[in-house]
C-alpha cells in the first residue's frame, strides 16, 4: 500500500529546532500540500520523507514500513527537486533513463516506459537535447517524467512549480495533478504557494516555525481555520482579524465590542464558554454586505482607498478606532473615497478566536 | 554606452602629435639604428629602451583617444612577456642557426647545421634519443602516477568532515617545498647506509637494499619523488571539479536509485573531466621539463639522463650554446605538436557531447 | 523516541543523512592518509631539531619524543633549537669564531623578489586577462597559445640569451632583472587563469553597471575585480609557491646582493667539501616553509573556490 505517516517527528540542528513533533499521514492516492511560509520546516520534513535528512527524533513510515534508518535508496521513493535537479551531463532521454537503470531492465523496455512518460509530459521531441537545451517549462515537465518513470512508493515534491511564470504554472498545476490523479500513490507537495496547495491537494497541513499548525481539506482551512495563523495565511485578500472586547453572551448572540462599535453578531454556542474578554474576531473581506444605514449589527468606517479588481472591488475602510477593514464587494457597487459605510458582517463566516490564538467553535 | 562621442579619426602620418605612433615607430627605429651602429653597446642598449618606451607612449596615447581598451589592457603583460620570454626566445632561436659556444667569441652561421648534427650525427643523436626515451618515460610514469594519487587524494578530501581544512594542508605542504631540498632529503632517504628506505628493507629481508643503483630502482626512486610533491597539484584541482557538483545531483542520484558507479560517471565526471585535462596538461608540460630531481638524485647515471638535463650539460657545462638551442627548438616543436593534438582531442570530446 | 545508533553511527559514519558529509570516523581515515603523505616533510622537520651528533645516526631517530614509551628509546632523539642560530650564525672554518651567514639577508631578498614578482605578474596579468576576455583582438587564441608556449621551454633555453640581454643592460645581479624575469614568468599562468575566470562572469552585470553610468574604469573595479577575488587568491598561492622555490633563474642570475634562499640552501649545503650539512639544510628548509605554508593556509578557502570558479564551465 502507498502510504506515508509520520509520528511525532521532530528534527534540530544544533540549537535550532526546524521541525517539533509533526504528525502526519497521507493514504493511498491522497495528495498532501505541507504549505507555510519559507523557513517554516516543510522542506525539511519532505527530505526527512525522502531520507535526504534524518530525523532527530520520531517515527518515519512508508508503506507501512518504520523507514527512519534506510537510505534514501531503499525507501522506494521518487521525488521532483526545487531546482530539478536535472543531470546535465546526461540527454532528457538519458535522465528520464536514470531511475530504471536499478530495475536493470532490458533496452527495450527502458525505451519504451521512457517514450511512453516522454509521451506523457510532452517531452517526445527533445528526447535527445540537453537540459541546457531546453526550456524552463520542458525542465520542470522533465523532473516530473523522471519522477513518474518508475513506480515508487510515494511521491514527493519539493516546490514544483515555484521557478516557472504565471501562465505556466497554472497550465502545469492542472498537468501534474492529473499525473497524479491516474497513478493513486501517497503523495507530498511542499509549496509557499496557497492557490497552488488549494487546487492541487486533497488535504492541506499548514506550518509555521516547525509546528503542523492544522491539517484539513482545502475546503475545512479556508472555512474552518483552527488558529489566527491559519486564517491570515489562507485566503486573499487576507481575513480581517480585528481585536474585540466580548462582552456578554446570549440567545446565541455574542455582544462586542469591535472596531469602536458596539454591535450584536451570531456566533458560535461554544462562545458561550468564554468569559467576558479580549478575543479576535476573524472576517473575511467578501463575507461583508454594506448596510444602507447603521444598526446593532453593523460596523462603520469610512471607505479610505479602493482598488478595482476585475469583477470585484477591494476597499479598505478605516473604523472609527483607527483599525483598517478589506472589503470585498461586487463591481456594481459604487463607492467613493471618503464615504462611510456600514458593514453587516455574515454570521456564519465570522471565527472568534480565543486569548490563545485558537479558534472557539464547537 | 552612455557617451555618444565619436572617437576621433587616426592623425596623419606627418602630423606631430603624441598619438602618432607610426611616426614615432619609424623615428624609434632609425635613431636606435643608428645608436646601435655608433655607440657603444651599453649607451645604445639604453637609447634603444628609451626609444621603445616613446613608441610604447605614442601608442597608448593611440589607444586612448581611439578607445582601443582591448589593447592598452594586453600591452602591458605583451611587453613584459616579449622583453623576458619571447625576444630571449627568437634570439636562442637565431643561435640555433649560427655555430657559438659562450665561452669563445667566434660567430659563424651554419643554417641547419646544428638541427641536422643533433638528429642524426652518431655519438650527439645516440645521447640525445637515449635522454628523449628518457624523458618520454618520465612523463610517461609521474603524470600516470601523480594523476592516480592526486585523483584519490581528492576523492578522499571531497567529504566534508571535521578538521578537513587542517588535513588538507598537511597533504599540500610537499608541493610548498623547494625542489633543492626535498631532492637532497630524498637522496637521504634512499640512501644506502643512514636511509629511512633502506633501514626498514634490511630489517624486514635482512639483506642491504640499494635502491638507486640500477635503472628500475633510479627510475622508481625518482617518479617516487617527483610523484610526492606534485600530485597534491592534480588534487587541489581535482578536488575543486568535485566540490563544484551541485549536492542536489547527488541527491537526486540517490531518490533515484543510481549506482556508485554510474554516479561517477554520470554525474562526478563530467564536472572534473576539464579540471583533470588541464591537470594533465599542466603536469605533461612541466614533466617534460623535468631535471632537478634527476640532477639531485642520481645525476643522471643509471640510464636516467633526460632531455632537460642534457641540454643544461650542453648548453651551461659544455658551453654548446647553439646546438643546445637547436635540441630546444625541437623540443618545443614536440611540446606544441602534443599540445596541440592534446587541445584537439579535448575539445572534440567536449563538442562531441 | 531514541534512534537505535550502529557502531558505525557511533564511529561517525552518519548512514542516511547529509549526502556528502562524513564524520569523526572518516576524519580518523583521512588524518592517517595525510600524515603518511606528510611523513617526508615532518621528517626534514625533525631532522631541523635533531642535535648534529644523530644526524646520520643507523637506525634513524624519528621523533623527539618517545610518546609516553610507544617508541622505544633507539629512535628518539633530544630536540634542539640549536640549528636554527646556525643558520644564521655559525662558524665557517672548524674551530673557528661564529661568522654572520647572510642567510637574513637571503630570506629578504626571496621575500621580496617573490611578493613583488607575484604581485607585478598578478596585476598586468589580470588587466591583460581582462583585456582577452571583454575585448577579443584578431586572432586572440593564438596570442593566448603563444603565451602558453612561454612556458612549455626549459628555462636553460631562455636563460641564455637572458644572461647576455642583462650583462648588456646593466642589470645582472640586481632586483629589478630578476623580478623582471620571474613577473615574465609568473603571467602565462596569471592570464590563463584570470581569463578563464573573467570568461565566466555574466556581462549582463557590467551592462547595467554602464547603463547605471559607470566608467568603463570602475566597471572593472567595483564590479568584475570584487567577483573573482578567489580566483585572484589562488593565482597569488600558485605563483607565491613557483616563484618561491624557484633554483635555476636564481641560481644563474642573482648576484651575491640579490641572492634567493634555494641558491644560498644549495651553497651552504654543498660547500665545504664536508658533505651535506643535513641538521643545517633542515632548519633552512624548515625556516623557508613557514611563510608560503602560512600564506596557503590562510588562503585555502579561496583556493579551492578559486579553482572551481575559473575552470568549470556550466
Amino acid at each position: 500500500m502507498s502510504t506515508i505517516e509520520i509520528k511525532k517527528v521532530t528534527k534540530r540542528f544544533g540549537d535550532f529546532t526546524a521541525v517539533k513533533d509533526a504528525d502526519l499521514s497521507v493514504g493511498p492516492g491522497e495528495v498532501v500540500c505541507l504549505l507555510g511560509p519559507s523557513g517554516c520546516g516543510k522542506t525539511t520534513t519532505l527530505r526527512m520523507i525522502a531520507g535526504l535528512e534524518r530525523a532527530t527524533s520520531g517515527d518515519v513510515i512508508i508503506a507501512g514500513q518504520r523507514m527512519n534508518d534506510l537510505s534514501p535508496q531503499k525507501r522506494d521513493i521518487a521525488m521532483v527537486f526545487q531546482f530539478y535537479a536535472l543531470y546535465p551531463a546526461l540527454s532528457v532521454g538519458q535522465n528520464i533513463a536514470m531511475p530504471l537503470h536499478y530495475e536493470k531492465l532490458s533496452k527495450d523496455e527502458t525505451d519504451k516506459r521512457v517514450m511512453n512518460v516522454a509521451r506523457i509530459m510532452h517531452l517526445t521531441d527533445v528526447l535527445d537535447r540537453m537540459p541546457g537545451q531546453i526550456s524552463e517549462g520542458e525542465k520542470q515537465r522533465l523532473a516530473v517524467a523522471r519522477a513518474i518513470v518508475r513506480d515508487p512508493n510515494c511521491f514527493l515534491f519539493d516546490e514544483p512549480l515555484s521557478r516557472l511564470d504565471v501562465e505556466l504554472r497554472h497550465s502545469m498545476r492542472g498537468q501534474i495533478k492529473e499525473v497524479l490523479t491516474g497513478l493513486s500513490k501517497a503523495t507530498v507537495i511542499v509549496t509557499h504557494d496557497q492557490l497552488e496547495a488549494l487546487t492541487m491537494a486533497n488535504r492541506i497541513a499548514i506550518m509555521r516555525d516547525g509546528l503542523i499548525e492544522q491539517v484539513g481539506t482545502p475546503h475545512e482551512v479556508f472555512a474552518k481555520p483552527a488558529n489566527v495563523f491559519v486564517a491570515s495565511f489562507i485566503g486573499t485578500p487576507q481575513m480581517n482579524l480585528v481585536e474585540a472586547d466580548l462582552k456578554s453572551f446570549g440567545n446565541g448572540k455574542a455582544a462586542v465590542r469591535l472596531a469602536g462599535n458596539d454591535i450584536e453578531i451570531a456566533a458560535d454556542p461554544a462562545v458561550s464558554r468564554l468569559k467576558p474578554s479580549k478575543v479576535t474576531v476573524g472576517i473575511r473581506p467578501r463575507a461583508f454586505t454594506a448596510a444602507s444605514e447603521k444598526s446593532g449589527d453593523t460596523i462603520a468606517a469610512q471607505a479610505e482607498l479602493i482598488e478595482p479588481m476585475g469583477a470585484e472591488t477591494l476597499i479598505h475602510a478605516r473604523t472609527s478606532a483607527g483599525g483598517e477593514i478589506r472589503v470585498v464587494i461586487p463591481r456594481e457597487m459604487k463607492v467613493k473615497i471618503g464615504e462611510a459605510m456600514h458593514l453587516r458582517p455574515d454570521p456564519k463566516q465570522t471565527h472568534f478566536f480565543g486569548e490563545d490564538g485558537k479558534a472557539v467553535r464547537a | 554606452m552612455t557617451s555618444t562621442t565619436v572617437p576621433a579619426a587616426p592623425p596623419a602620418f606627418t602630423a606631430f602629435s603624441p598619438d602618432n605612433w607610426r611616426l614615432a615607430l619609424i623615428a624609434g627605429i632609425v635613431i636606435s639604428a643608428v645608436a646601435i651602429a655608433a655607440l657603444p653597446s651599453g649607451v645604445a642598449f639604453w637609447i634603444t629602451g628609451i626609444m621603445m618606451a616613446l613608441v610604447a607612449i605614442a601608442a597608448t596615447m593611440n589607444a586612448v583617444r581611439r578607445r582601443y581598451y582591448g589593447g592598452l589592457l594586453v600591452a602591458p603583460a605583451i611587453a613584459v612577456l616579449f622583453v623576458m620570454n619571447i625576444f630571449p626566445l627568437l634570439w636562442s632561436l637565431g643561435l640555433s642557426f649560427f655555430a657559438y659556444q659562450s665561452n669563445q667569441q667566434t660567430i659563424r652561421f651554419v643554417g641547419l647545421n646544428n638541427y641536422i648534427k643533433v638528429l642524426t650525427n652518431d655519438l650527439a643523436a645516440k645521447d640525445n634519443w637515449a635522454a628523449l626515451t628518457n624523458t618520454a618515460m618520465f612523463v610517461v610514469f609521474t603524470v600516470a602516477a601523480q594523476m592516480v594519487i592526486g585523483f584519490l587524494l581528492a576523492l578522499l578530501f571531497s567529504k566534508q568532515f571535521p578538521l578537513r581544512k587542517y588535513l588538507l594542508i598537511l597533504v599540500l605542504t610537499p608541493m610548498m617545498l623547494s625542489v633543492v631540498a626535498a631532492g637532497v632529503f630524498f637522496t637521504y632517504y634512499y640512501d644506502p647506509t643512514f636511509g629511512i628506505l633502506s633501514y626498514i628493507m634490511r630489517e624486514m629481508t635482512g639483506e642491504q637494499f640499494i635502491l638507486m643503483d640500477n635503472k628500475a630502482g633510479a627510475v622508481a626512486g625518482i617518479v617516487f619523488a617527483d610523484a610526492w610533491m606534485w600530485s597534491p597539484f592534480v588534487m587541489l584541482l581535482v578536488l575543486a571539479g568535485l566540490v563544484s557538483v551541485p549536492k542536489y545531483l547527488y541527491e537526486a542520484a540517490a531518490i533515484d536509485r543510481v549506482s556508485g558507479w554510474r554516479q561517477f560517471r554520470t554525474i562526478t565526471f563530467p564536472y572534473i573531466r576539464g579540471l583533470l585535462m588541464l591537470a594533465l596538461l599542466f603536469r605533461t608540460i612541466e614533466a617534460f621539463k623535468i631535471a632537478d630531481l634527476v640532477i639531485l638524485l642520481t645525476k643522471g647515471g643509471n640510464d636516467t639522463m633526460t632531455i632537460s638535463y642534457h641540454l643544461i650539460r650542453i648548453a651551461n657545462e659544455q658551453n654548446k650554446t647553439s646546438e643546445g638551442a637547436a635540441i630546444s627548438y625541437l623540443m618545443l616543436f614536440m611540446v606544441i605538436v602534443l599540445t596541440n593534438l592534446y587541445l584537439y582531442l579535448a575539445n572534440r570530446r567536449t563538442q562531441g557531447n | 523516541m531514541v534512534d537505535k545508533v550502529s557502531i558505525w553511527e557511533a564511529l561517525g559514519f552518519r548512514k542516511a543523512s547529509g549526502v556528502g558529509e562524513a564524520g569523526w570516523g572518516y576524519t580518523l581515515i583521512v588524518a592517517i592518509v595525510s600524515f603518511i603523505y606528510f611523513i617526508p616533510v615532518l621528517m626534514i622537520i625533525f631532522m631541523a631539531i635533531k642535535p648534529q651528533d644523530v644526524a646520520l645516526s643507523v637506525p634513524p631517530t624519528l621523533s623527539p619524543t618517545s610518546l609516553f614509551g610507544l617508541i622505544p628509546d633507539a629512535y628518539v632523539f633530544s630536540p634542539t633549537l640549536e640549528n636554527f642560530t646556525s643558520v644564521f650564525s655559525r662558524s665557517m672554518t672548524a674551530g673557528g669564531a661564529p661568522e654572520d651567514t647572510g642567510f637574513d639577508r637571503y630570506f629578504f631578498n626571496s621575500i621580496v623578489i617573490a611578493t613583488v614578482s607575484v604581485m607585478l605578474a598578478l596585476v598586468i596579468g589580470t588587466l591583460a586577462a581582462f583585456g582577452f576576455s571583454r575585448y577579443p583582438l584578431k586572432g586572440n587564441d593564438t596570442y593566448l597559445f603563444i603565451i602558453l608556449t612561454t612556458r612549455m621551454l626549459p628555462a636553460i633555453v631562455v636563460i641564455i640569451p637572458v644572461i647576455l640581454m642583462f650583462r648588456v643592460a646593466g642589470l645582472s645581479g640586481s632586483y629589478i632583472g630578476i623580478i623582471l624575469l620571474y613577473t615574465a614568468f609568473n603571467l602565462a599562468f596569471t592570464i590563463w587563469m584570470m581569463k578563464s575566470f573573467f570568461d565566466e562572469l555574466s556581462l549582463d552585470v557590467e551592462d547595467a553597471a554602464r547603463i547605471d553610468g559607470s566608467s568603463e574604469i570602475k566597471v572593472f573595479f567595483k564590479i568584475c575585480l570584487p567577483q573573482v577575488v578567489a580566483g585572484l587568491a589562488a593565482t597569488f598561492v600558485f605563483g607565491l609557491i613557483l616563484t618561491w622555490n624557484e633554483f635555476l633563474f636564481a641560481l644563474l642570475l642573482s648576484g651575491t646582493d640579490t641572492r634567493t634562499v634555494p641558491v644560498a640552501m644549495n651553497q651552504a649545503v654543498s660547500s665545504g667539501g664536508r658533505g651535506t650539512d643535513w641538521t643545517l639544510l633542515a632548519a633552512i628548509e624548515t625556516l623557508f616553509l613557514i611563510p608560503v605554508f602560512l600564506v596557503t593556509f590562510f588562503l585555502q578557502n579561496h583556493l579551492l573556490r578559486g579553482v572551481t570558479f575559473g575552470t568549470v564551465k556550466r
